[in-house]
């Protein structure tokens, strides 16, 4: 009796080692990569890229993929942190503003490598050339775009007709009296309830937005290098002078219109408040998402962005594009790299654009898929990317430089400075800026 | 291995001594580190260019001004309506408790939560307070609350005064507490009356609860982050902002490190010195 309960004994550790092994061996080729967006926070992106990221998974059945969705405000603050302290996600998407920082400072792996092990040297060219832009430097590549859009005017058409007005405004003087057309009151109280436009001055997404307006001017921020502020040019002055007056003189824009936030016009937008604003392919999603009676995927339509009467700059409106990272203290690499290359593949920026109505950053799937060639939005944004729109500045003082003109103009926009003064202060700090 | 009776004190908070350097020892040295262009940059070196630049930079020099501003009206204000009510709460009255739960019901918001909470009843169109003053035709058109510098610094004093004062109040409650009722009642024999039992008893014996009340308000205050980043971020223009921000943006947003780490540093000394009362007083009393 004792022998047996003895060999029972030795067979149950026998068998508890097989199965420890077997699942060590199980853990052992299996490996969990990390995943963080903003986007995975947001409702229709979220479930778009979860489905993305199971397919891939199942693809791939040795690598798990944990998502992590990020406010976009925090995700400079997280991922820098994280990546400085020796974790971070795997994989994770930037905008171009902050990427040649991250460039800089070492925060990214160089993609170089996996790029030529895949054996394709076309592999690259498939891409716009100007989406590499932000993700390349001294002939490496960084980073792996994704989507890109440019920025555009979006207006609601059935406002227009309302108001007799024929056409989007090609000019911005059209611009500013079809805004003021639009300013009425609706509901015969003698309050205005309905406004022209909105632009976005709070932090959040002002880049693209208001650079459109200096750029529809045939002016910018910066110097063609870069080197210099621009805004001492006399189309800086007149886009500055235009913004402040139908914010101050014309009413034309909504009361608190300094607080506004890309989010806060689409929500201006969709409830009719407002019949004009910046936006892009997104803005229709999401405008129509907020209020289904706005019918927004039929009222709303798209126009190149107004430019100034005899302007000879083909520039006037700006890039916008979503891009992916390795993070330098990964330990699956090779796994990162799969997921990378998924996410970028063609299928998956056909099914971009399917769920998110986004653009993609091969031009292939651009010139290429159904959907898109039938897309009156696509149409119009796609020949502001070939044609018409650049990248903001991409350097590592960018973000100062931006921040100090935002606070000139809401000084301006207050009332606390004359908008000249406002427009020298903000001339003045950014050469600083720039030469320090 | 035996260890005299006179040094075992050392030998339990040793483990408390060591955690503390670790937390908040660490992340100090590593501030002031920084702030020289020591550490966590690409090409370290010795720098003193941040704290020169302190002395030029327009806007760290009006945000410094900001802080001391908002940090002198917030806890002035703390400490007056925390003291009204604590005067109220410390009254005879029926349901007092539950009156005293209600009087701390804004301190147990979470700071960026509260900065949301007023940023939408100051928004200027959909904005409850504009509705309202509107609904009693008090005015005419919507106010542009957070769009307007001095309002916008004045809305930001306003919902931190109402978010803060249940601190002091607590503080100020339990020194009202402990003041022995014998002192009021020879006061009352005497002929006293209550305002004059107010000025020469209850204010005497609040002293030390009114300083640490100020002390520690001041503090918190000066590294208040939460509710001014979420109400106004630091807006318009930077009329709202206060160091903890200019901090957060430079760290964070232009990747200014060092410059960062100068602005945290000054932080903390003034953080310090306005601490020395309260250290002197601890120690005193001790």
């Amino acid at each position: 009796m004792k022998k047996l309960h003895i060999k029972l004994a030795h067979f149950l550790m026998l068998a508890l080692a097989l199965l420890f092994f077997t699942h060590s061996v199980a853990i052992a080729e299996s490996v969990t990569i990390s995943y963080s967006d903003w986007q995975l926070a947001q409702d229709i992106w979220g479930r778009s890229l979860r489905e993305a990221i199971a397919e891939f998974e199942r693809m791939n059945p040795d690598i798990k993929v944990k998502t992590e969705p990020i406010a976009l405000g925090q995700r400079d603050v997280k991922f820098t942190t994280a990546i400085r302290g020796g974790k971070g996600p795997d994989v994770f998407a930037l905008d171009a503003n902050p990427v040649k920082q991250y460039i800089k400072e070492g925060w990214v792996k160089d993609l170089t490598p996996f790029i030529e092990k895949t054996g394709d040297s076309e592999w690259l060219a498939d891409f716009y050339p100007v989406s590499l832009m932000p993700v390349t430097e001294d002939g490496k590549t960084y980073g792996i775009p994704k989507n890109v859009v440019a920025m555009v005017l979006v207006y609601n058409s059935e406002m227009f007709k309302k108001a007799g007005i024929q056409s989007p405004p090609k000019t911005w003087k059209e611009f500013r009296d079809i805004a003021k057309k639009l300013t009425i009151d609706t509901d015969g109280d003698g309050k205005i309830d309905q406004w022209g436009a909105t632009l976005v001055l709070a932090k959040a997404c002002f880049d693209l937005r208001f650079s459109v307006v200096l750029r529809g001017h045939g002016g910018d921020f910066l110097t063609a290098d870069w080197e210099h502020s621009n805004l001492n040019s006399p189309e800086a002055k007149e886009a500055f002078n235009m913004v402040a007056d139908m914010i101050l003189k014309d009413k034309s824009m909504p009361p608190g219109v300094a607080q506004v936030d890309c989010n806060g016009a689409r929500r201006l937008m969709a409830h009719k408040k407002v019949g004009m604003i910046f936006g892009t392919m997104w803005t229709i999603t999401e405008v129509a998402g907020m209020n289904p009676d706005l019918h927004g995927w039929k009222v709303l339509e798209m126009a190149p962005v107004p430019q100034q009467e005899g302007s000879q700059s083909k520039i006037r409106s700006t890039l916008y594009q979503k891009s992916l990272f390795m993070n330098p203290n990964t330990k699956h690499p090779e796994a990162a790299w799969k997921l990378i290359e998924f996410l970028t593949a063609k299928k998956q920026m056909e099914k971009w654009f399917v769920d998110n109505n986004m653009l993609s950053c091969r031009k292939s799937v651009n010139d290429g898929f159904g959907p898109i060639l039938q897309s009156k939005y696509a149409a119009i944004v796609t020949e502001e990317i070939d044609q018409h729109a650049a990248f903001l500045p991409l350097m590592p003082k960018w973000p100062e430089c931006l921040e100090t003109f935002r606070q000139s103009l809401q000084a301006a926009v207050a009332g606390t400075k004359e908008p000249d003064q406002a427009l020298m202060d903000a001339h003045n700090q950014i050469e600083a800026i720039l030469g320090r | 291995m035996r260890i005299r009776e006179n040094h075992k004190g050392y030998f339990f908070i040793f483990p408390a001594f060591l955690f503390l350097v670790g937390i908040l020892g660490f992340p100090a040295i590593a501030a002031v580190l920084q702030s020289f262009n020591l550490i966590w940059v690409k090409n370290p070196s010795f720098s003193t260019a941040s704290y020169h630049r302190l002395l030029s930079d327009v806007e760290f020099l009006a945000t410094l001004g900001n802080t001391v501003i908002f940090v002198g009206l917030v806890v002035g204000f703390h400490l007056i309506i925390g003291l009204g009510v604590a005067l109220l709460l410390n009254l005879e009255i029926r349901s007092r408790h539950f009156f005293r739960v209600i009087a701390i019901l804004p301190w147990t918001v979470p700071d960026v939560i509260g900065g949301l909470i007023w940023r939408f009843m100051f928004d200027t169109l959909p904005g409850m307070i504009n509705a309202m003053l509107l609904q009693f035709a008090i005015i005419s058109d919507p106010i542009d609350w957070l769009g307007h510098p001095k309002l916008a610094f004045g809305c930001l004093i306003f919902a931190e005064t109402w978010r803060g004062y249940p601190f002091a109040m607590l503080i100020l409650l339990a020194g009202l507490q402990a003041i022995p009722k014998e002192q009021y009642e020879a006061a009352e024999i005497d002929g006293a009356s209550k305002f004059k039992s107010f000025i020469y008893i209850t204010l005497p014996n609040l002293k030390y609860m009114v300083i640490i009340a100020a002390v520690l308000d001041t503090i918190w205050e000066s590294r208040l982050f939460g509710m001014i980043y979420s109400m106004t971020g630091g807006g318009p223009g930077y009329s709202s902002q206060v160091l903890s921000l200019l901090t957060y943006k430079h760290y964070f947003l232009f990747f200014n490190t060092s410059y960062a780490g100068a602005i945290a540093v000054v932080l903390a000394i003034f953080m310090f010195t306005i601490s020395i009362p309260y250290l002197v007083m601890t120690m005193k009393r001790e």
